[in-house]
C-alpha cells in the first residue's frame, strides 16, 4: 500500500493559492494507486474511441470556440493515433488531405479554417497533419503547399527585434517562433535571413526564474541610419511558464546547426542552463501530486506539462546539459538491458519519469476515453496529445545520436557550396539525428502503456519526419542499423 | 447600448439589408473530416463574413457582424484582424470602442485576442492610464491571467511614463498582500524594479537591492514554504551579483526545525528577521539555499553541501531526489577539477 504522501506546506498562513492547492491534493488523492509500479492501465481502446468519435462523427457544437484552430484539432487528433501505433485507412488519410488542404490561405500559409488568415500556429499544426497523412504527387497534399508564398507571408511578420507576429496585426509570442522554426526545418525553408534575431530574442524571454516569457519588449535607440535595438532594458514580458519554456528551448534546439555556422562557441550567445535545469525540475509535482507537472511557480499540475514541460529534458540533453535526460550519445551502451533490471540502473536522467508516467496513467486518463488536465475535468483532444506525447517522453530517452548525423552527411546527395547549402544540410542532419536509444525505456505497468517514441522537438514520430523532410530536401534518408 | 445575447436576431440570410451579400460556405468541395456541429447562427454570420472578406468590404456594418461573430467565439482571430482593419479604416470613434470591449470583457471572453485588441487600440489612442485601471479590475477576479499581467506589462514597457510606473510598486504590493503566493505578481515587482531601466529617485541602485532584499525577507517570514518568494530572492542577489553566503545569517533558521517551544527568544535582527512560530520547518528552499552557499565555499564546506543535498533527496523533497543527487555528483567533479 503506498504510504500516504505528506501534503504540501502553508505555514499556517493560507491564501487563494494554497486553498486551490490543498483542494488539488484532496481529489489527487484519491487517485493515487495502491501500489506505486501497478497504476491503472492505458485504457487505449477507450481513448482511440474518445479520438475517433470526434473524427468521424465530428466535434458538439460547444468546440464552436475551437473554430479557428481547426488544424490543431486535426493534429493532436492524428499525433495521438502516431503516438498510440495506429494509422487512419486511405479514405479517411485523403479525406484529412483535402481537408487540410482547404486551410491554405492563397497569399501563403495555413489559416484555421478555409477562408481564415495565414497565423503561424496554425501553420505548425497543417503542416505536421500532413506529415502523418500526406504525401507525394497530386492530391497528396505535399507537393500542392505554396512554400514561396508561405516564406513571404514569413518574412512579412518578421520583426526587427528577432520575433514574429503570428498573423498580420496578431501578437507576438515564442509560440510563433517554434512554429515557424518546425514548418520550415520539414518542408526546406531555412535561409540565414529568416533566422536573423532569432537567437536574441529568444534569449531575451529567460527570465530570473530560469524559464521562458511568453516574448519581450525592445527598446531601440534612434541613430542617424536607423533605430538600433538595445541590448538592455529588454524584459520578458509574462512569468517563467511551461508553454512557452517548451517553445523556447526547442526553438533553440533547433537553431544550434545555425548559430555554429555564425560564430565560434566561445564568442557565442547562451542561455542559462542552471538555472533554466533548476526551474524545470522544480516544476514537477511531488508524490501527493503524483509527480505530475506544473507549468508555473505556485500554479497547480495540469496533464499537458508533461509534454510542454516533461519534454525540456531531452532537449537540455542534446544541448549537452549531462545526464538532463538519461545518457547522451558517448554513453550509448551496446549491450541490451535485462527485462528484470533495476530502473535506477538505467536511468539517469534528472527528473522522476516513474512518477509522471503514475500521473499521466492515474489522474489523467478520463474514465469515459481521452486523456485531461487532472481529475475531475472533462477530457479533450489536446490534452489528449499532450498527456500521451509526455508519457512517451517519459517511457523512452530520445537522444541526439553523433553516428547517425554522420550517417546523414556521409549520405546528402547535392554539393555543399553556398553558405546557404552548409545551413540545410546542418539542419537536416541535425532535425533527423535524434535517436531512440535501445534497451534504455522503461515502461511503468504493463507493456500494453508502452507509447511510440516521439520527436523531441516536433512532435511526430521519426518515420513521418524522415518521409516528409526525404521528400522536400529531395534526399535519401539512410536507413537505420538493425536493432539487437 | 448593450444588445443582449438573448434577443432574438434574424440571420443574416433573412435580413434585407444583407441581400446584397454573397455568403460563402466555409467548405466547397469537401466533406471535411472532423467536422463542428455549428449552431445555425454561428454558420450564418461566418457565411456572411466570408463574403464580405471576398469583396472586401469595410463598412459600419462589418463592425455589427464582426462584432456578433467574436460574441459567439472569441478565438475567431480572422474575424478580430478584420474588425481592426475596419475600425482603422472608417476612422471609427476608439474610445467607444474600447468601451464596448470593457463590455465583452465582463461577459467572460477571457481568449489571448481581447487583450491584444485592446493593446492594438491603446497604441492608437494613447491613453494607457485607464488601461491599468481596467487592467486591475480584471486580476481582482483571475488573480493570475497570463494575458492580463504581460498586458500590463507591455502597457509600462511601451508607453514608458514615469506617471504610469510610479505606482507600480503599490499596486504588487497589494496583490501580494492578498496572496503572497502569487508568482505572477513577485515576477511583475522584477519586472518593474530591475527590467525596466533607471527611473527618478531610483538611481542608487544598491540601495534599491537592499530594499528588495527587506521586502522579500520580511514575506519569507511570513510564510517560509513559498517557492515565490525563494526564486525572487535568487532572482535579485544574481541580478546583483551578490553571493549567496551574504544571506547566510537570514536562511539559516529556515533551514532548521523550529527550535523546541522553551527555546529563549532570539535577539530581534532586523536583517535578518525569523519564521513565524506557525512556519513549517525546515523548508526545501532555505536548505537548497545553504547548500548553495557551502557549495559555493568549496572546499571542507562540499562536505555540509552533501549532507544538505541529501537530506534534501531522502527525505524533504523526495521528488528531486536525483537532480540532488545531481548537485552532489557534480560538486565533487568540480572539487577534484579545481583544488590544486
Amino acid at each position: 500500500m503506498m504510504r500516504q504522501p505528506r501534503r504540501s506546506p502553508h505555514d499556517s498562513y493560507e491564501t487563494e493559492t494554497t486553498d486551490h492547492q490543498t483542494e488539488t491534493e484532496t481529489i489527487l488523492l484519491k487517485h493515487l494507486p495502491l501500489s506505486p509500479d501497478s497504476p491503472s492501465p492505458l485504457q487505449r481502446d477507450s481513448h482511440l474511441q474518445f479520438l475517433i468519435r470526434n473524427l468521424i462523427q465530428g466535434f458538439p457544437s460547444r468546440y464552436i470556440s475551437q473554430d479557428a484552430s481547426q488544424p490543431w484539432l486535426l493534429y493532436w487528433t492524428l499525433q495521438s493515433f502516431s503516438v498510440m501505433g495506429v494509422a487512419l485507412d486511405p479514405n479517411n488519410k485523403q479525406k484529412a488531405i483535402d481537408t487540410i488542404m482547404a486551410w491554405q490561405h492563397p497569399d501563403g500559409g495555413f489559416g484555421g479554417g478555409p477562408g481564415q488568415a495565414a497565423h503561424l500556429l496554425p501553420t505548425y499544426a497543417a503542416v505536421c497533419a500532413l506529415a502523418i497523412v500526406g504525401r507525394p504527387g497530386p492530391g497528396g497534399g505535399w507537393d500542392q503547399i505554396d512554400r514561396e508564398k508561405m516564406y513571404k507571408f514569413f518574412m512579412s511578420i518578421k520583426q526587427s527585434d528577432g520575433a514574429f507576429l503570428v498573423a498580420h496585426h496578431a501578437e507576438v509570442d515564442v509560440r510563433g517562433t517554434y512554429c515557424l522554426l518546425v514548418t520550415v526545418h520539414l518542408l526546406n525553408m531555412l535561409t540565414p535571413e529568416l533566422l536573423e534575431g532569432i537567437p536574441g530574442f529568444i534569449m531575451s524571454c529567460q527570465t530570473y526564474e530560469g524559464g521562458f516569457s511568453s516574448a519581450s519588449q525592445p527598446y531601440f535607440s534612434a541613430e542617424p541610419e536607423g533605430p538600433i535595438l538595445l541590448d538592455s532594458p529588454r524584459p520578458p514580458l509574462g512569468e517563467a511558464h511551461g508553454g512557452y519554456t517548451f517553445c523556447s528551448l526547442a526553438s533553440w534546439v533547433m537553431l544550434q546547426p545555425y548559430l555554429a555556422l555564425q560564430k565560434p562557441s566561445l564568442q557565442r550567445p547562451s542561455l542559462n542552463f542552471k538555472t533554466l535545469l533548476r526551474w524545470l525540475v522544480q516544476m514537477q509535482g511531488s508524490e501527493i501530486e503524483l509527480g505530475g507537472f506544473r507549468g508555473r511557480t505556485n500554479k497547480l499540475v495540469d496533464g499537458c506539462y508533461s509534454w510542454w514541460v516533461g519534454g525540456c529534458f531531452a532537449l537540455l540533453s542534446s544541448l549537452g546539459i549531462v545526464g538532463a535526460h538519461g545518457r547522451d550519445d558517448n554513453h550509448q551502451s551496446s549491450t541490451a538491458h535485462e527485462e528484470d533490471e533495476s530502473w535506477d540502473d538505467i536511468d539517469d536522467s534528472l527528473w522522476d519519469r516513474a512518477a509522471l508516467q503514475r500521473y499521466i496513467l492515474c489522474a489523467g486518463q478520463h474514465p469515459a476515453g481521452g486523456l485531461r488536465d487532472k481529475p475531475p475535468k472533462a477530457a479533450d483532444s489536446y490534452h489528449t496529445l499532450y498527456c500521451l506525447a509526455g508519457l512517451s517522453a517519459a517511457q523512452h530517452n530520445v537522444f541526439l545520436s553523433s553516428t547517425r548525423q554522420d550517417a546523414i552527411v556521409h549520405g546528402w546527395r547535392t554539393p555543399v557550396e553556398s553558405k546557404h547549402e552548409q545551413l540545410r544540410q546542418a539542419c537536416f542532419s541535425h532535425s533527423l539525428s535524434w535517436t531512440e536509444e535501445e534497451g534504455t525505456s522503461r515502461v511503468l505497468g504493463a507493456q500494453n502503456n508502452r507509447m511510440n517514441a516521439t520527436h523531441p522537438v516536433f512532435n511526430l514520430t521519426m518515420t513521418h519526419t524522415e518521409g516528409m523532410m526525404a521528400h522536400f530536401y529531395k534526399q535519401t534518408i539512410p536507413s537505420r542499423p538493425k536493432k539487437t | 447600448m448593450d444588445l443582449p445575447a438573448e434577443e432574438e436576431q434574424p440571420l443574416y440570410s433573412q435580413r434585407p439589408e444583407w441581400a446584397d451579400v454573397v455568403p460563402l460556405e466555409q467548405y466547397e468541395s469537401v466533406a471535411p473530416l472532423a467536422p463542428i456541429f455549428y449552431t445555425d447562427e454561428y454558420r450564418d454570420a461566418t457565411n456572411y463574413f466570408r463574403g464580405i472578406v471576398k469583396s472586401d468590404e469595410m463598412s459600419p456594418r462589418v463592425l455589427e457582424l464582426t462584432e456578433n461573430i467574436i460574441r459567439q467565439n472569441p478565438g475567431h482571430y480572422s474575424a478580430w484582424q478584420y474588425r481592426y482593419k475596419t475600425l482603422m479604416a472608417l476612422k471609427s470613434p476608439l474610445d467607444d470602442e474600447l468601451q464596448l470591449m470593457d463590455e465583452l470583457a465582463i461577459k467572460h471572453l477571457k481568449t489571448y485576442q481581447v487583450w491584444h485588441h485592446r493593446r492594438l487600440l491603446v497604441q492608437q489612442t494613447r491613453n494607457p492610464g485607464p488601461e491599468l485601471e481596467f487592467i486591475a479590475n480584471s486580476l481582482q477576479v483571475d488573480t493570475k491571467n497570463y494575458h492580463t499581467w504581460s498586458y500590463r506589462q507591455w502597457i509600462l514597457a511601451y508607453f514608458n511614463d514615469d506617471a504610469l510606473w510610479s505606482h507600480e510598486l503599490d499596486f504588487v504590493e497589494k496583490m501580494l498582500e492578498s496572496d503572497v503566493r502569487n508568482n505572477s505578481a513577485w515576477h511583475h515587482r522584477f519586472f518593474v524594479v530591475f527590467q525596466s531601466g533607471v527611473r527618478n529617485g531610483d538611481e542608487d541602485r544598491d540601495a534599491v537591492v537592499r530594499r528588495e532584499l527587506a521586502f522579500v525577507k520580511e514575506r519569507i517570514a511570513i510564510a517560509p514554504n513559498n517557492a515565490s518568494a525563494w526564486n525572487y530572492l535568487r532572482g535579485v542577489l544574481d541580478h546583483a551579483k551578490m553571493p549567496y553566503c551574504e544571506l547566510q545569517a537570514f536562511v539559516l533558521p529556515y533551514s532548521l526545525p523550529q527550535p523546541p517551544l522553551d527555546t529563549p527568544p532570539e535577539v530581534v535582527d532586523l536583517e535578518s528577521p525569523l519564521p513565524s512560530k506557525d512556519a513549517q520547518l525546515p523548508c526545501v528552499a532555505a536548505v537548497e539555499f545553504m547548500a548553495d552557499i557551502h557549495e559555493a565555499a568549496g572546499g571542507g564546506d562540499l562536505v555540509k553541501a552533501t549532507e544538505l543535498w541529501k537530506s534534501l533527496a531522502n527525505e524533504h523533497d523526495t521528488i528531486r531526489k536525483r537532480y540532488w543527487e545531481f548537485r552532489i555528483a557534480e560538486s565533487l567533479k568540480t572539487k577534484s577539477a579545481g583544488d590544486g
